[in-house]
């Protein structure tokens, strides 16, 4: 059981997707300029990270390995096309909203590396809870990006506005450049935080 | 000797692998196909009778009073708002060249030839600048105007044309060009009664 928790924590803040791996920053730029589409690329890609690493699990024995990545891209594009049409169907707005981005989760690194990194290893349910762990970790970094983008770039949050009047949105933020810069801080001060982390274990030891 | 041996070995084993390759794959393929054909068979009807409710709505949303809205046979697109039989209403597709792309727009045009409303389907304008354009302020610009008053001026005591949004002249033209399209189609259509 503890074990399965490491599995998933590990992919919150050690291995975080976007802030430590700096993989998929693609969408985390593109798709931040609210918190409802961060939020929602971030759960979509959640599942499919979490049903990729499942079904590859599944087929790891099966799958000869000269083939695995042509299977693997297999899997997620079903998957991916799957979300696409249940979207489609029951939140076309969002499905509207998210375009050509969501189609776009075919080809995101961080779900291939899962797969072959994890998943293809391992069993069902670690890989279950690694695919987990590695979503909810990208949902968290593309929700704190689109929570400051937001409220920087347009003085709202999830529609409702924060700043009043007197706040005259800094446009950059809603752009590509604001987010470069903001994602550019966040891995710095997650590396400052890591640091004095060391530091400290390192002072414990000395004593 | 052994090496030649060994070569050969590995070449049979790799053709044996081509066909294992080729299996593997058609059936991740059949699988995939298998699994997306259901869900489609499922979805799809559910997407389609969505998209309509959409549309519909949209159309309600710039015409409040009419009842139905019915297309007009002949004119792609057009479909003409009615209150209690009557025609009170078109709603015309019109697009334009905006800052960042074609800008598609759904305009409602009353029978006098003054905009009531107008809805943009699509558009790739700065965010923030440019897509303030399909924000209530901007459209309060348009509303009520004519063909002739239809017209993009920098000036803001100006309010007898649509004062242009700060920073994206360019938008404010294409939006205005394409509202003012629409309106004289329509007065050609209707005969400029």
């Amino acid at each position: 059981m503890r074990n399965l928790w490491n599995i998933y924590k590990k992919g919150l803040i050690d291995e975080n997707p976007i802030f430590v791996l700096a993989l998929s920053l693609c969408p985390a730029l593109a798709v931040t300029t609210s918190v409802v589409n961060a939020f929602t690329m971030g759960l979509s890609v959640m599942f499919v990270i979490t049903a990729n690493n499942v079904s590859v699990s599944l087929i790891r024995n099966l799958v000869n390995p000269k083939v695995r990545v042509p299977v693997y891209i297999t899997s997620i594009a079903t998957i991916v096309t799957f979300v696409e049409l249940v979207l489609e169907a029951f939140a076309p707005l969002l499905y509207k909203e998210l375009g050509i981005y969501l189609a776009l989760v075919v080809v995101f690194a961080i779900i291939l590396a899962r797969a072959e990194v994890f998943a293809s290893k391992n069993k069902v349910i670690p890989s279950f809870f690694d695919g987990l762990g590695m979503g909810s970790g990208f949902t968290l970094a593309m929700v704190i990006i689109g929570v400051i983008r937001e409220l920087l770039g347009s003085g709202t949050i999830l529609g409702h506005t924060i700043l009043g009047a007197w706040y005259n949105p800094a446009l950059i933020m809603i752009l590509p450049p604001g987010a470069f810069l903001l994602i550019g801080y966040m891995i710095g001060g997650l590396k400052v935080y890591e640091a004095k982390k060391a530091k400290k274990l390192r002072e414990v030891d000395a004593q | 000797m052994s090496e030649i041996h060994d070569t050969h070995a590995a070449h049979v084993e790799k053709e044996y692998s081509i066909l294992q390759i080729a299996m593997n794959l058609t059936i991740a393929c059949l699988v995939s196909g298998i699994i997306l054909a259901t869900t489609y068979f499922i979805t799809h009807p559910i997407a389609v009778e969505k998209a309509k409710m959409l549309e519909e709505q949209a159309m309600k949303d710039l015409v409040a009073e009419a009842d139905t809205f019915n297309a007009v046979e002949g004119q792609e697109g057009w479909f003409a708002a009615e209150k209690g039989g009557s025609i009170i209403a078109y709603i015309v597709p019109s697009e334009s060249k905006g800052y960042g792309g074609t800008i598609k727009i759904m305009v409602a045009v009353s029978m006098d030839g003054k905009v009531i409303d107008y809805n943009i389907l699509s558009m790739n304008e700065t965010p923030g600048l440019g897509d303030s354009a399909a924000k209530e302020f901007f459209r309060d610009r348009i509303k009520g105007k004519t063909s002739d008053d239809l017209i993009v001026v920098k000036d803001p005591s100006n309010k007898e044309n649509v004062q242009a949004l700060t920073g994206a002249t360019i938008t404010s033209r294409a939006v205005t060009d394409g509202v003012r399209a629409a309106v004289d189609e329509v007065t050609e259509f209707t005969g400029g009664k």
